[in-house]
């Protein structure tokens, strides 16, 4: 054995001692699949099932299109790395990886597609390494994936691609950021109609210091809503990029 | 064996005789009958009787207005009215196109089904997906039923049948196109579900809570004496109306306020609901249903164009 082999075995000792230790503590939503993602999103790393992740979604699907999603990992400010979110049971699952950076707080909310009831879960990644699982379970008559596209429909919708409504509203300790961009966001679900998303986002400063970083995938509703809380003042530009390689940017005042 | 033959039997039969809707038909006013659904949300438990239909027996024949939540509805209503009178069902009509109100027509299949030009249209557009959802929610209350669109377009104005002038008004809050009918001889007004009464609304064809606040005006207006509204009890006093403008205004203004500033929909989801709606059923279910349906068009309202095209 190499010198440089036992050195890693020696750190990676307390490291395995450590995950081992943690008791993830008791499923709280009935799911056939968490082993699957936890190895799947997680790749088997050491995790707790933590309400002090708020996962808070309506208890039913009204509009399986666009089901209202708040993840509020608040509780985690200044030790998080990035948050995961997924719906378990949706034929694309995987919504979001945010990484909050700076000045941003680890709070996201965003609309999503469901295909039909199914739990959920946002996975917070803390600075220790563990991921801290919030769930919830939602219900649906189903079918928000391979719905039709309500954007599609709509005359001249290619003329509007990218643009983007947003605004600034300033609470007590920060401010939250709204927007929404037009955009299909087809998943590829639909018979005819290739893959066609925003995939990246990324929130800047005045300065072009990075606050926030996203990941977005097809479970994403057409016509993404983000809403972002952010301290401090000043302008915030964002950057979108979409999986045809297109890029946009908006500045909310 | 034999045993559980029977066992399985007892068990079963009760079960099936159980799908029977029993129809009370309530006299409300001189010649005009009511059947009361209950205040509940579509349920197994309910076959989807949460619904008030009524008619109206005239001196030519019969009036019906709404026909239930399926075809079996439908026909228990139809039977029913066979108990109150003899006189032939001449015609129905459909204040709008919701499934819980037209799903019973396949009953009435040989008598004019009015609606309103916009009524038909919705029901072609959604009718399908309604009933699905129908079956999924109440399950095998639905069996047999389909869509059986009007084929007959209502205008609004004074139709005669006998002795009953019925006033028909079309309006629109609730669905975009609603119909309210004044029967001019007793008073009686169905409003259809421009009025809900201690039971919370629906929104989800609502063109605007401006335009259904509107309507009740208009309908309050009218020289009604007896409000039958779409859910909910009967009232000779004008508190459905009250009710409708107090829970409406309250709606309008927590979207507008919500709207500016900046929260989210999974946060207006679990906005306070004032106690004085307390006694109103399923009203955080409907506040759920209607942030849906609603604040989207609030939320854009307060946002502008902040990408670099738009100053292009």
């Amino acid at each position: 054995m190499s010198w440089r082999m036992t050195c890693l075995l020696a750190c990676w000792l307390p490291l395995a001692a450590h995950a081992a230790d943690i008791d993830p503590g008791k499923d709280p939503v009935p799911s056939v699949m968490w082993a699957f993602y936890h190895k799947q999103m997680l790749g088997d790393a050491p995790f707790v099932f933590d309400d002090r992740v708020k996962l808070l979604a309506p208890p039913f699907a009204e509009d399986a299109r666009q089901v209202p999603l708040e993840i509020d990992a608040r509780a985690f400010k200044g030790e998080v790395v990035k948050i995961l979110a997924w719906a378990e049971l949706n034929p694309l699952p995987k919504i979001v990886d945010f990484q909050p950076l700076d000045r941003v707080l680890p709070w996201l909310s965003i609309r999503i597609r469901i295909e039909q009831a199914t739990p959920l879960r946002a996975a917070v990644l803390t600075r220790d390494g563990v991921w801290h699982v919030g769930s919830t379970l939602i219900d649906a008559a189903g079918g928000g994936c391979t719905a039709p596209s309500v954007v599609r429909t709509q005359p001249g919708w290619e003329e509007h691609i990218g643009e983007v409504l947003g605004g600034r509203y300033p609470r007590n300790e920060f401010s939250r950021l709204r927007v929404q961009v037009a955009h299909p966001m087809d998943n590829g679900m639909v018979s005819g109609i290739p893959e066609f998303y925003i995939n990246h986002a990324e929130l800047k400063d005045l300065n072009d210091q990075l606050l926030a970083r996203l990941e977005l995938f097809p479970a994403v509703s057409e016509n993404p809503n983000l809403a972002f809380d952010i301290e401090g003042a000043g302008q915030t530009r964002l950057f979108i990029r979409d999986t045809s390689g297109n890029e946009f940017d908006a500045s909310i005042p | 064996m034999r045993w559980i033959l029977l066992i399985m039997l007892s068990v079963s039969l009760p079960a099936m005789a159980d799908l029977e809707y029993s129809l009370k038909p309530r006299q409300i006013a001189e010649d005009t009958w009511l059947l009361e659904g209950s205040t509940d949300n579509f349920a197994k438990a309910n076959g989807g009787n949460i619904v008030n239909t009524g008619f109206i027996v005239t001196e030519r024949g019969v009036v019906v207005i709404d026909t239930g939540p399926s075809k079996r509805y439908g026909e228990a209503l139809r039977k029913t009215i066979a108990t109150i009178t003899d006189k032939p069902v001449i015609q129905v009509f459909l204040t709008h196109h919701h499934p819980d109100h037209v799903l019973g027509n396949q009953a009435f299949a040989d008598v004019p089904i009015g609606a309103l030009a916009g009524t038909t249209e919705l029901m072609h557009q959604q009718g399908d997906a309604m009933a699905e959802n129908m079956y999924r929610l109440v399950g095998d209350w639905m069996r047999g039923t389909e869509v059986v669109l009007p084929n007959q377009t209502v205008t609004p104005g004074v139709l005669s049948f006998g002795n009953h002038d019925l006033r028909v008004l079309g309006l629109g809050g609730h669905t975009a196109a609603d119909l309210a009918i004044l029967d001019q001889r007793t008073g009686v007004l169905f409003a259809g579900d421009l009025v809900f009464y201690q039971r919370a609304l629906t929104t989800p064809n609502s063109p605007g809570l401006s335009v259904w606040l509107a309507d009740i005006a208009t309908l309050q207006g009218l020289p009604w004496k007896l409000i039958v509204p779409g859910h909910g009890p009967v009232s000779s006093d004008p508190q459905p109306f009250a009710q409708m403008r107090d829970y409406l205004s309250w709606l309008d203004q927590l979207l507008q306020e919500g709207a500016a500033s900046g929260s989210d929909m999974a946060e207006m989801i679990r906005s306070p609901i004032p106690e004085r709606f307390a006694g109103i059923n399923l009203n955080r279910y409907e506040l759920i249903r209607s942030v849906s349906h609603l604040y989207p068009r609030y939320e854009r309202g307060q946002m502008t164009r902040v990408d670099s095209g738009a100053s292009r």
